[in-house]
């Protein structure tokens, strides 16, 4: 069996004036690929672009070795692709069993009794086994965003594009994604969008930082954190040195910062550290407006 | 508890359903006091009794969506079960057709009180615009509210596009010709050809925006034009005459083949362009 990929080179998409994503270079391998940066970095657009939900404007995209701009390649991609969009609407009325069951019916299981039992199999994934016949707006904001992780994860697909899967999920089932995401990226390529940290740390063996559109980083996880060691440092004060410096439940602060003050306290750092010491955590690395599709 | 149990004949009987009314009824009532017993029927099931599959069935009575009255209406109607629940589905059949039906019935009954020529005028302002506005509505993106995964399946845009507009003209104009038989003169069938042609002008229109602003701009004129002939003349005579329905036909046709030759162009679709 041929091993899943994706390649982008030199990719860019604008939105009328708006430059989204810029030269983008990528070569995406089965694995979980964490994609972090702050609001309007270009997340979202890299990952519709991915899911073939938009095209590019700029640079070649290849999905399994297929291009996406031919609309027969287009429909290959998709038979293989799950796609958890940032923002799920679901109809109304729907029970979870319903909603999963009709996205099923678009990716082409005709057959019913292999259909339920495939949407059984990943509501049972998502830890929903039991609330299959529940209405959707009957649920937690959690569960429901389980539901559309579920639809996503029909027929193991071999592309799998998750923004955001974990938003509002609770930090036990949050636990069980990571095993069944771990699963799925032994054969897959995963690639998955969050604003947490600690998903990224727990997931990914590689890391992709988006800001203002353009690569600021892409490598190990464990590369990202290193070049933050010796600059994240403990305090009793928040010191004017540091690039960003936050209250602990200590009441120290934590310091992040291209020098350590002598005589301070060191300690290791994390990701959420490595991340914030790229972006330089100063007030021109401001979130931009989410850019609009 | 008796100290008898029931014999492997007996159970074995019991469990593949080849035991009388009488026998059935008499281990049942032995059942519920023996334990013992009730261990063995699960032991001598196995094999007997597909589990999973009595477990499946009783899942899918649970869990399974029942078909709506409209996707029974469409596998009657010859359209594969799968494809009956996809064009179903659409947030609008829940209820845009039956609230559009609903809506010419009610205007064909104020016309028929209206009398002859104003209540025809009225049925034919009403009428043709409603198909298109359902149309429009049972695949239009800002009514669809989980279009994004629908978008990036592998099932073809069109053909669900063109089977709901199908449905929409196959349970929509037949219900609608019976409520307009009760307006005076021809008007019921004055209608038809402008409300095909309009659902092929939302179709065509969808290809550069979206298909409801289009059946609202469309709606829009024709209820204008209605409007002006109706304070022009007297009964609605031009619309009926073959040159003014020709000219409805024209119209549905050219829409259609600029909707088939544009069709990569459609709304939900135009992301990948």
């Amino acid at each position: 069996m041929p091993t899943a990929s994706i390649t982008l080179r030199d990719v860019g998409r604008t939105f009328g004036a708006t430059q989204a994503l810029t030269g983008v270079g990528l070569d995406l391998k089965p694995g979980i690929t964490g994609l972090l940066g702050p609001n309007g970095a270009g997340k979202t657009t890299l990952l519709r672009l991915l899911a073939t939900a938009l095209p590019p404007t700029q640079g070649q995209l290849s999905v399994l070795g297929l291009d996406p701009e031919v609309p027969a390649e287009r429909t290959s991609i998709r038979r293989q692709l799950g796609y958890l969009p940032q923002e799920v609407g679901f109809p109304r009325g729907f029970t979870a069993f319903a909603f999963v069951d009709y996205i099923a019916l678009l990716k082409e299981w005709t057959q019913p009794a292999a259909r339920h039992s495939e949407v059984r199999r990943v509501l049972g994934l998502v830890g929903l086994s039991d609330l299959g016949s529940k209405r959707i707006r009957a649920m937690s904001g959690g569960q429901r965003r389980r539901v559309a992780l579920a639809q996503a994860l029909l027929g193991s697909p071999a592309v799998l594009i998750l923004d955001e899967p974990t938003t509002g999920v609770d930090p036990e089932q949050r636990v069980t994604l990571r095993t069944v995401l771990a699963e799925i990226a032994r054969t897959s390529v995963v690639v998955l969008s969050t604003h947490q940290t600690e998903d990224v740390a727990a997931l990914c063996e590689r890391v992709i930082v988006l800001d203002r559109g353009r690569v600021r980083y892409d490598g190990p996880v464990t590369d990202l954190v290193h070049q933050a060691a010796g600059r994240v440092w403990l305090a009793d004060e928040p010191d004017p040195e540091a690039s960003v410096s936050w209250r602990t439940g200590t009441g120290r602060y934590r310091n992040v910062g291209p020098r350590v003050r002598d005589g301070a306290e060191q300690v290791e750092p994390s990701l959420e550290d490595a991340y914030l010491l790229l972006r330089g955590g100063s007030p021109d690395h401001e979130p931009r407006e989410e850019v609009a599709s | 508890m008796t100290g008898w149990h029931l014999g492997d004949d007996i159970l074995r009987r019991y469990v593949e359903r080849t035991d009388s009314l009488a026998e059935g009824a008499s281990v049942e009532q032995h059942l519920l006091s023996c334990e013992p017993c009730r261990a063995r029927v699960s032991t001598a099931a196995v094999g007997v009794i597909d589990f999973a599959a009595v477990w499946d069935r009783t899942r899918d009575a649970v869990e399974v969506p029942r078909p709506s009255v409209f996707e029974r209406l469409l596998r009657a109607a010859g359209l594969p079960a799968h494809e009956a629940r996809l064009v179903a589905v659409a947030s609008a059949f829940r209820s845009a057709w039956l609230i559009g039906v609903i809506t010419i019935f009610a205007f064909a009954a104020l016309a028929a009180g209206m009398g002859q020529a104003r209540g025809m005028w009225l049925f034919l302002a009403v009428a043709p615009v409603v198909p298109c506005l359902v149309v429009a509505s049972s695949y239009d993106p800002w009514l669809d509210p989980a279009l994004e995964p629908e978008l990036v399946t592998p099932y073809p845009a069109l053909r669900l596009i063109l089977l709901r507009t199908i449905a929409v003209l196959a349970i929509a104009l037949p219900a609608v010709v019976l409520f307009g038989l009760i307006v005076p003169d021809k008007a019921p069938f004055a209608f038809l050809l402008p409300a095909v042609g309009f659902v092929a002008v939302v179709l065509a229109a969808s290809t550069w925006v979206s298909p409801l602003r289009a059946a609202v701009v469309i709606s829009s004129v024709w209820l204008a034009v209605v409007w002006l002939l109706a304070t022009r003349s007297g009964p609605p005579g031009e619309l009926l005459q073959a040159w003014a329905q020709a000219g409805f036909t024209l119209l549905a046709v050219a829409s259609f083949v600029i909707f088939l030759v544009r069709r990569r162009w459609l709304r939900q679709v135009r992301p990948w362009r």
